[in-house]
């Protein structure tokens, strides 16, 4: 009896296999090539010259072990910034959506900019993730409660970035306020946490944070058939079974995690969250459950390139890295994006 | 005793401050074949969000195949009741084989990928279908037909039990509408798969399902055999306008069309038109009288022929003879009377035999006594009497001033000269 089991379990497996999902493994074997060359590439640039440090002498380990742990740091935060984008966009089903139209990253700024000028962060450690987390999360209720008081239920994407934007201009207006009236100390900690930088912060922060989002984004990951599912609309996902708030609301805390926690080490970083997302799109197509972890490699190649550029073009003087995402970044994607956006997104 | 598909019992339903569905209860039973119908914001849409538990019923409960909806998980419920939207769209670029996958997602576990089971009722699903051939294709490029097959197929994924379809094949053209309903009508014979269809469309309603109910203000008013539910009267109360129902003798379909009835109020002509025809020959030009705004009458028909079901639909006088049976004394006397009080007798290219050659006689006389005659070229390549005395009759009437018209357009252009 177990026997024939097995046997027909087996004829379906030969006979159904050529139909399956078709990965396109060459595509990421020379995506996966180019990322490391890029990563191991982005060692060779600082602002002490191009190349690569000489591990034998102090100085050269411990420059080297500096550009390691920036690039660690572009890595994670690159990842967290590109994954939130690309969960913010599937569950809202809209190109535009990324942490800082829904005002999540201006809340988790909001949040950090207070921890840092009220001295909680020298007082207690590990403050700013917390604040900065807990403040986007309050502020993405904030906004999700605002957008559904019009329309009873759940809210409709256009009243949440609608709100998302308000809030988002509210957050960075308090944000100015709260600069303009602190002390040139403070200021001063702000102003550089607010340009966004990979300086990497203590270890016990950069641990925590990397906990943080690799959790997020791990959380994502688990969630990639519903939320391709959920791309059909709210309505079509339930009548599959889906539970549709639940993953709606697990989906939105998980990329507010991830986004506050960048957020929170390595200040306002644009541009990578809403256009990284758009990029692999194109590349490898819409399947959340490539487009995640493909987003996060990407991204967080991307902004450790970014960030090994912005120390050293203009040594000793460092760039913010957000303006070399945006500079750099721009025509390049640009460029991709006209030649496949038919494969990305429609309309 | 085998649980119904699909039970409401009491249920009361609506969106906030207004309740929609009024303490409904119905049953439909497993592997019935079932359509929904009624006029538009009567419910019908409600209903099927109640059935599939978007919308909480605010009294009542809800039954899929003998549990209460509210205690089956999502997952579960999905299994047994799938739902075919009005439309889906996808902003994304997904390949229809992925978009089919959707449909078994809830089945799987967080942590597990699609089992070789899932693919294989993905498959099967995509050859039930027919869009397996689509599979690379981009889902939002397709066409409008291809497109529903897809949704179709992805909610067959999901194995249900009943399928349920919310005016889903409305906008389709009438090829994929029937492509569509050949497919439902199969998975409803071999799979057993109850279906309820929720449509504008009384005739496409009544000629592919078993059982039709009739909705209106959030109750059902009617429900049962389709050709004992679409009555006149009812459809009338329903729609609150004035209807006409036809049963087509020869396929069985039942036909709803409303009344153009202004259409006889357009013109204030003070011409009368007397057509002779039969077998479908007249319909096109009453139509096109009546838009002119002429009086028509007609005679005489058989009855049950095309032309005497569109004079009855369009409301014009005529003189109609028993079904498939010579033309007898009464109505020829009848029929000449009306044709002596027109104006001008039109003879469509009906083809003459021995039952009909009298209304040739009915033309004749009015000729004789100074009426126009408009007389269909190539009569004689339609007459089936003995001895051609149809196209005998129709030489004799050009010769007494009869005129001959090749096209509807220019017996139109005539007929308007002549008022």
């Amino acid at each position: 009896m177990k026997e024939s089991c097995n046997n027909t379990h087996t004829i379906t497996k030969t006979e159904h296999i050529s139909f399956k999902e078709t990965v396109p493994v060459l595509k990421i074997s020379v995506f996966l090539g180019v990322v490391l060359l890029l990563l191991f590439l982005s060692l060779f640039l600082g602002p002490t010259g191009i190349m690569l440090p000489d591990t034998a002498t102090p100085v050269g380990n411990a420059i080297m072990s500096l550009r390691f742990n920036r690039m660690i740091m572009g890595l994670l935060v690159g990842a967290a910034l590109s994954v939130s984008g690309v969960v913010f966009q599937a569950v809202l089903r809209n190109p535009l959506a990324e942490p800082y139209v829904l005002g999540v990253s201006g809340g988790a700024g909001l949040g950090a900019t207070f921890a840092i000028l009220f001295g909680a962060v020298a007082a207690i450690p590990l403050s700013l993730p917390f604040a900065a987390f807990i403040s986007a999360v309050a502020t993405l209720f904030l906004v999700y409660g605002i957008a559904s008081k019009g329309s009873g239920g759940t809210p409709s994407v256009y009243s949440l970035i609608l709100s998302g934007v308000i809030i988002s201009a509210i957050c960075s207006s308090l944000i100015m306020f709260l600069v303009s009236m602190a002390s040139v100390e403070g200021l001063h900690n702000v102003i550089w946490w607010m340009l966004g930088n990979l300086q990497p912060p203590p270890l016990s922060q950069r641990l925590v944070a990397a906990v943080f989002i690799i959790v997020g984004i791990a959380g994502s990951m688990l969630l990639a058939s519903r939320l391709n599912a959920l791309t059909l609309g709210r309505e079509m996902a339930h009548y599959q079974g889906i539970n549709a708030d639940v993953v709606i609301l697990v989906a939105l805390l998980c990329a507010t995690l991830i986004a506050a926690t960048a957020v929170s080490i390595a200040g306002m970083i644009g541009f990578v969250g809403l256009i990284v997302p758009h990029v692999m799109r194109a590349l490898f197509g819409p399947d959340h459950k490539m487009l995640i972890p493909l987003s996060a490699l990407g991204g967080g190649t991307f902004l450790a390139v970014c960030d090994a550029f912005a120390r050293s073009v203009l040594a000793p003087i460092e760039i913010p890295v957000g303006v070399v995402t945006a500079l750099a970044g721009g025509p390049f994607f640009l460029l991709i994006l006209q030649r496949k956006m038919r494969g990305a997104w429609i309309g | 005793m085998a649980n119904a598909a699909l039970k409401f019992d009491g249920v009361t339903a609506g969106y906030r401050g207004r309740t929609v569905l009024e303490n409904l209860s119905f049953v439909i039973e497993e592997g019935e074949f079932v359509s929904l119908a009624g006029p538009n914001g009567c419910g019908k849409s409600t209903l099927l969000k109640t059935a599939a538990a978007l919308l909480k019923p605010l009294d009542g409960s809800v039954y899929l195949f003998g549990d209460d909806i509210r205690t089956l998980r999502p997952a579960q419920r999905a299994g047994l009741i799938g739902v075919v939207p009005q439309k889906v769209e996808s902003p994304m670029a997904y390949s229809v084989m992925q978009i089919v996958m959707n449909g078994r997602t809830a089945m799987t576990g967080l942590l597990h990928g699609f089992s070789d089971h899932d693919f294989v009722v993905i498959e099967r699903s995509m050859i039930y279908t027919n869009v397996l051939h689509l599979r690379d294709r981009y889902f939002m490029e397709l066409s409008g037909g291809e497109q529903q097959r897809v949704i179709l197929a992805m909610v067959l994924a999901q194995e249900p039990r009943i399928l349920m379809l919310d005016e889903s094949i409305a906008h389709l053209d009438i090829n994929h509408r029937y492509e569509v309903l050949r497919i439902l009508k199969r998975i409803n014979r071999e799979k057993k798969v109850t279906v309820f269809l929720v449509s504008h469309d009384l005739a496409l309603s009544a000629e592919v399902a078993g059982r039709l109910m009739l909705m209106n203000r959030g109750g059902i008013v009617s429900e049962g055999r389709p050709d004992k539910v679409l009555l006149p009267d009812l459809l009338e109360q329903v729609y609150d306008c004035e209807l006409q129902v036809r049963n087509d003798p020869v396929t069985g379909s039942i036909h709803v069309s409303g009344v153009l009835d202004d259409l006889k109020s357009i013109g204030n002509k003070n011409t009368t038109v007397h057509v002779i025809a039969g077998g479908g020959t007249g319909i096109e030009l009453f139509r096109r009288l009546l838009v002119d705004g002429f009086t028509i009458t007609s005679g005489v028909l058989n009855g049950m022929d095309s032309d005497a079901e569109a004079v009855r639909a369009l409301d014009i006088e005529a003189v109609i003879e028993k079904p498939f049976s010579p033309i007898g004394y009464p109505a020829l006397a009848l029929a000449l009377e009306k044709a002596l009080k027109a104006d001008i007798i039109i003879v469509t290219d009906v083809p003459f035999g021995p039952g009909n050659l009298v209304n040739l006689d009915i033309a004749r006389k009015a000729l004789a006594n100074g009426k126009k005659v408009l007389i269909a070229q190539g009569i004689a390549g339609r007459d089936y009497t003995e001895g051609k005395q149809a196209g005998k009759l129709a030489a004799e009437m050009v010769d007494e001033g009869a005129l001959v018209w090749n096209s509807l357009h220019e017996l139109m252009r005539m007929v308007n000269r002549e008022s």
